[in-house]
């Protein structure tokens, strides 16, 4: 009678358990990998934009301040996005007749909202406030990346939980002086002297309160 | 699958039969397509859906996106009006505050205002106009009235008949007023169903003409009430309330309060003594106890406890002469009004009179049955309704919804399809008072400006706006309407007067003049009937008040007080009759009167007096919309012409079992009722050591021995204290942490299933003995417990305990275990057995308009996800950050939970038990204090001052 398995079939067989073994925790990994990889999280897409609005003309060159559209982010939950008004303030007076401009002209003429796409987005659960993080001393960068530099905006940090924590836990080494909150281009890098602990002292932070669920969750 | 619906679910439409969950199991097709379905929605519904930023065009000044505004109005009950904060965060009011100026807040709210903010939102409001069942517009409706008008105004307006309710508003009458200049001849009918007809007239015998009597509980020191409820609901329910408690104050005086009624009414719950006697019965004991009091009365045969409760009291009163008050019900007859003002001037009772506001002369049903009589006779051509719902509430005898049907040309003016409106010809849409300008006048005269905090929601229009468009003009806007009422009283400065008042919430001043008391004649006693052998009494529903809220799902789903029951309620009944009668609890019976009935479940309840029923009015709608139709029973529909709220009726058994649904069966706590809400005497109180109510020990623990209390000084540690002496039991509360909260409601079937959502409950114990029940309230919030027993048993930690001691449950984390339910000792967990809040939401509570209600500081809880109170954490969070921004700390009185903002008696007290102006750790101290179970060990943080009760001795040896 002939050989029912052939010589190889040992081989086979011991990479087929071994590979089954495997499985789950690659399935895990992968699965973890994915949901943090920026193909889930879109870090660094860019989205399509009613109007290819840059942030890179408008605070890299122009030197526009963050809180000139952005006009709630030291008072509310929502930083805000400006009403079609704002715009007009100067886009009455140049840049007129851009056809990039239409939807901003339509906006305004015909009194219907622009209709942004949303770039950064954070669970529905998660009870985000701009205001009580640039009162504690994080400047925008650190969350925005360099906006400054940026034709078209994007997200640049991973936005999961994970990152949260990551600075909920250590806030320190994230916080600017009072007077850099709003520049762009400001890294840690810039201040020599960044002393984490006496910023959370000058802040009055308490890392220790910051991971409780009720921080963020309700 | 073709010609099969395939749900996961039973559609939940109401059934009438006992509820069951539907027998259904899945056939091998069905399984298959499932798992099929499912793999295939995991493998391809990863994808997040795009979400879109939409800011405004023009940004309205002063608006910051996310930040909550606080609007000052009115909201009126009964015509009266309350002083309300609306709150309202990007444009959408979401919420219902007390005004802290306003003298009927008083900074609180009772259930009906906080309601109100889900009626602006109901998807089943009127939105159009319609002229039978086809839809039309104002302009057509315009056209039609006003050619029709015209023709009136030939005859001086002979023929023109305008209904409405009970109207205050300085704009609305100054503008019925000019209408009727206009049309001499029109006759202007006015009808509440819960009237004060009775007190009227009351007020007529006794001073010769209608004086509105307010008395001043705050003042009193012994007070008698004669089946009345000045604690129950109606516009005064709020500072009653707050008189209540101030005259209950330890340490100060402290008031008496003896209630003598057929049933259990909430000022009867709370009294230091309450006698249960049939309306004939309470009559004779107002007389006997005027008759101590000097009047030529007495001789009247009184059961013997209620002879010795009647001497007893009268002594009282007379001791507290100055201080000492008599109050009759609406179910009273005129004379014993009479004698209650008689005896008060005897008494020197603290009251103030004024002139009536209600312009209108007549009685209420004195006004309805001239518009019966002049709708039979033909002499109506055309009737204006206007709000009032009469084919609903006037009393069935008077026939009015056919004779409406012969009036010439009809329009109801209406927030909802109605029963009237399908007895009239048109029907237009009226604005909710959060969509339009306007003022109101509370119960003293105090007027407040009403201002819109959204724009209609609907093609509506505002009462004023009504009014002005029957006058012909159809342009008019509430805003220049309520304008020019107060021109002439701005002193000239309009703009400022009108800012003034919109900032303060009320009109400087305002108040009318309490006119002088005349001395009170001593009525002619009209030799009383023979008592019927059974009384049916009806008074205004504490949930649905005359039925006018049957459509606001968070009130049909709120308690009623004492018997928990919910959607519907059932006729009460004396243990004592139902043995006579052969009757159990939830039998039904018919109950008729003079040829009519009405078919209903009875409860037999120990406190009921022995020959009297007690029912409630607003049941049984018939055209409320989806959520109100059909809703219990309509018991006003028995009362005769005369409209009287206590009626003889019959009663046989009738087919069929099976009461309201009830909440507290499956909320009960184990343990001794007596030892779960302690009553204490007030003659003992002052003898009591320290903490007689704590437990000696507490029992050893597994968890961490040290208290989770903050070490760090700075921190707060959130408690409260709920003093149950004063809570009176009026669900506000309740309503107030629904509103707030996002809290679903479920439906009967998933209540009688018990399965109720309510974060905050109010519990009734019994506390007294069998031949004395004495209901003592006890809300129920989560304890957040120090040492939460929901916590070690959360497989993944979604209960878990935050810094400042709030035992926080986290939504996106639980996966429905229930583990934490079955280990919570108060059983304030409550779980989404489905998706409550929005895709299986009970009617049509599920709709489009209702999500702009929902507060965006709060999470909508999913299906399957388990939730409890969570101490307003997001008002909570909202302090804090607002505090650390400005670099200070909480104030002590900063964070106001939701139900602490609406108790009318400030039972409910919040906060930081660390910081010694907070009063909480004080509190904490009290003789009075106790932790609800806390013989086990929980360490709660909410914690409660036992009630207490000042019996007179007297009483007290004498009856046991």
């Amino acid at each position: 009678m002939a050989q029912l398995f052939r010589p190889g079939a040992d081989t086979i067989a011991r990479v087929v358990l071994f590979a089954l073994a495997i499985a789950p925790f690659a399935g895990v990994a992968l699965a973890y990998g994915l949901r943090v990889s920026p193909y889930s999280t879109e870090q660094n897409l860019v989205v399509d934009q009613p109007v290819p609005f840059s942030h890179k003309h408008h605070v890299g060159d122009l030197g526009i301040d963050c809180r000139y559209c952005h006009t709630s982010v030291e008072k509310a939950a929502f930083a805000s996005l400006p009403p079609s008004s704002t715009c007009m303030t100067c886009h009455s007076q140049i840049w007129t007749n851009a056809a990039l401009l239409a939807p901003v002209r339509d906006s305004f003429a015909h009194h219907t909202p622009i209709r942004w796409n949303k770039v950064h987005r954070v669970a529905d659960y998660v009870y985000f406030d701009h205001s009580i993080h640039v009162a504690k001393g994080v400047p925008c960068s650190t969350c925005h990346g360099p906006v400054h530099e940026m034709p078209l905006m994007r997200q640049t940090k991973p936005m999961t939980m994970q990152w949260c924590l990551d600075c909920h836990r250590n806030p320190g080494p994230n916080l600017a002086p009072r007077d850099k909150e709003f520049d762009p281009s400001w890294t840690p890098a810039q201040d020599p002297l960044h002393d984490a602990r006496a910023y959370i002292a000058r802040y009055h932070i308490h890392p220790a309160h910051l991971t409780d669920c009720t921080v963020c969750h309700r | 699958m073709s010609g099969k619906r395939f749900t996961l679910f039973e559609a939940k439409g109401r059934s009438a039969s006992a509820p069951e969950l539907p027998p259904r199991g899945l056939d091998r097709r069905e399984a298959l397509a499932m798992l099929s379905a499912g793999m295939a929605t995991a493998l391809s519904a990863c994808g997040k859906p795009r979400e879109q930023i939409v800011p405004y065009v023009e940004q309205p000044e002063g608006l910051t996106p996310g930040l909550p505004q606080r609007y000052a109005t009115a909201l009126t009950l009964g015509g009266y009006g309350r002083g309300v904060m609306a709150i309202a965060v990007d444009g959408r009011p979401i919420k219902i505050e007390g005004s802290p100026n306003h003298p009927y807040s008083l900074g609180s709210t009772d259930a009906f205002a906080e309601a109100e903010i889900l009626s602006l939102y109901d998807p089943a409001r009127a939105q159009a106009v319609f002229k039978g069942e086809e839809p039309s517009s104002w302009t057509a409706l315009q056209t039609a009235l006003l050619s029709r008008l015209e023709r009136l105004k030939g005859r001086q307006g002979a023929g023109f008949t305008l209904l409405t309710g009970r109207i205050v508003s300085p704009t609305e009458l100054r503008l019925i007023a000019a209408l009727k200049m206009a049309y001499p001849a029109m006759a202007w009918r006015r009808y509440e169903p819960v009237n004060d007809d009775n007190a009227r007239a009351g007020a007529r015998l006794a001073f010769g003409r209608p004086l509105t009597v307010l008395p001043k509980l705050g003042q009193a020191q012994a007070v008698l009430c004669l089946d009345a409820d000045p604690l129950g609901s109606g516009p005064e329910q709020i500072v009653n309330g707050r008189g209540f408690a101030e005259a209950r104050k330890a340490g100060g005086g402290f008031a008496r309060w003896y209630a003598a009624e057929p049933g259990w009414s909430l000022t009867g719950a709370n009294a230091d003594h309450r006698l249960a006697l049939t309306p004939a019965q309470v009559g004779a004991l107002a007389r006997h106890v005027a008759g101590k009091l000097g009047a030529p009365t007495g001789g009247e045969t009184l059961p013997v406890q209620a002879a010795r409760f009647a001497d007893a009291c009268a002594a009282d009163l007379i001791a507290h002469t100055g201080h000492a008050l008599v109050l009759a019900g609406e179910s009273q007859s005129p004379d014993i009004h009479a004698l209650a003002h008689w005896m008060n001037s005897r008494l020197q009772a603290p009251v103030s009179a004024l002139e009536p506001l209600d312009l209108n002369p007549d009685d209420h049903l004195a006004s309805i049955a001239a518009l019966a009589a002049d709708l039979k006779t033909g002499r109506v051509d055309t009737l204006i309704v206007l709000g009032a719902n009469p084919a609903y509430d006037a009393p069935l005898a008077l026939g009015l919804p056919d004779a409406m049907r012969k009036a010439g040309f009809s329009v109801h003016f209406t927030a909802y399809d109605n029963e009237t409106s399908a007895a009239c010809q048109w029907r237009a849409p009226l604005s909710h008072a959060l969509e339009g300008w306007g003022d109101a006048r509370a119960l003293d005269g105090t007027a407040s400006l009403v201002q819109p905090l959204i724009r209609p929601l609907y093609g509506t229009k505002t009462v004023s706006e009504c009014v002005a468009l029957l006058a012909g003009d159809a342009a008019a806007a509430s805003h220049d309407i309520t304008r020019q009422t107060w021109t002439d009283k701005a002193g000239g400065d309009l703009d400022g007067f009108w800012k003034r008042a919109l900032t303060d919430g009320v009109i400087a001043s305002s108040a009318q003049a309490a006119t002088p008391l005349p001395p009170a004649r001593l009525p002619q006693m009209a030799q009383a009937a023979p008592p019927p052998s059974l009384t049916l009494c009806l008074s205004p529903d504490p949930s649905l008040y005359d039925g006018r809220y049957a459509e606001n799902a968070w009130l049909q789903e709120c308690p009623k007080p004492i018997t928990s029951e919910v959607w519907g309620a059932a006729v009460a009944i004396s243990p004592e009759d139902a043995v006579r009668l052969g009757l159990k609890d939830a039998d039904h019976v018919r109950l008729s009167a003079e040829g009519r009935s009405v078919i209903a479940p009875v409860r037999v309840t120990p406190g009921q007096a022995q020959g009297a029923l007690s029912a409630f009015l607003g049941g049984g709608r018939t055209r409320a919309g989806p959520i109100g139709t059909g809703v219990g029973q309509d018991f006003g529909k028995l009362r005769g012409v005369g409209g009287s709220r206590a009626l003889a009726v019959t009663v046989e058994h009738a087919p069929g079992h099976g009461g309201a649904p009830a909440f507290q069966s499956t909320r009960l706590l184990e343990g001794d009722a007596r030892k779960l809400s302690p009553t204490i005497d007030l003659a003992t109180l002052a003898g009591l050591k320290s903490h007689p109510l704590d437990p000696v020990k507490t029992p050893p623990s597994m968890l961490p021995a040290a208290p989770v209390l903050a070490t760090d000084a700075r921190e707060p540690a959130w408690g409260m204290v709920i003093d149950a002496a004063v809570c009176i039991g009026c669900n506000a509360c309740v309503v107030s942490c629904q509103a707030e909260n996002n809290v679903p409601v479920v439906g009967p079937e998933e209540i009688a299933r018990g399965r109720d959502m309510h974060w905050l409950r109010i519990d009734a114990y019994d506390v007294g003995d069998p031949h004395d029940p004495r209901p003592a309230f006890q809300p129920v919030p989560c304890m957040q417990c120090e040492h939460a027993p929901c916590e070690p048993v959360c497989p993944v930690e979604a209960s878990s305990h935050d810094h400042e001691g709030l035992n926080a449950q986290v939504y996106n984390r639980c996966i429905g275990t229930r583990f934490c339910e079955s280990n919570c000792p108060y059983k304030v967990r409550r779980f989404n057995f489905y998706g409550y809040a929005e895709e299986q939401a009970y009617a049509n509570l599920g709709a489009e308009s209702l999500k702009a209600q929902k507060n965006p500081e709060v999470t909508v809880r999913d299906r399957g996800v388990m939730e409890k109170c969570t101490y307003c954490v997001q008002r909570i969070s909202a302090a804090r950050k607002l505090a650390e921004k400005e670099d200070r700390e909480i104030g002590p009185h900063e964070v106001v939970t939701a139900c602490q903002s609406s108790c009318p008696t400030q039972a409910i007290r919040f906060g930081d038990l660390n910081d010694p102006a907070s009063g909480l750790a004080g509190l904490r101290e009290d003789p009075r204090h106790y932790a609800l179970l806390g013989e086990l060990g929980t360490r709660p943080r909410t914690t409660y001052l036992a009630r207490l009760r000042n019996p007179n001795p007297a009483l007290s040896e004498a009856g046991e």
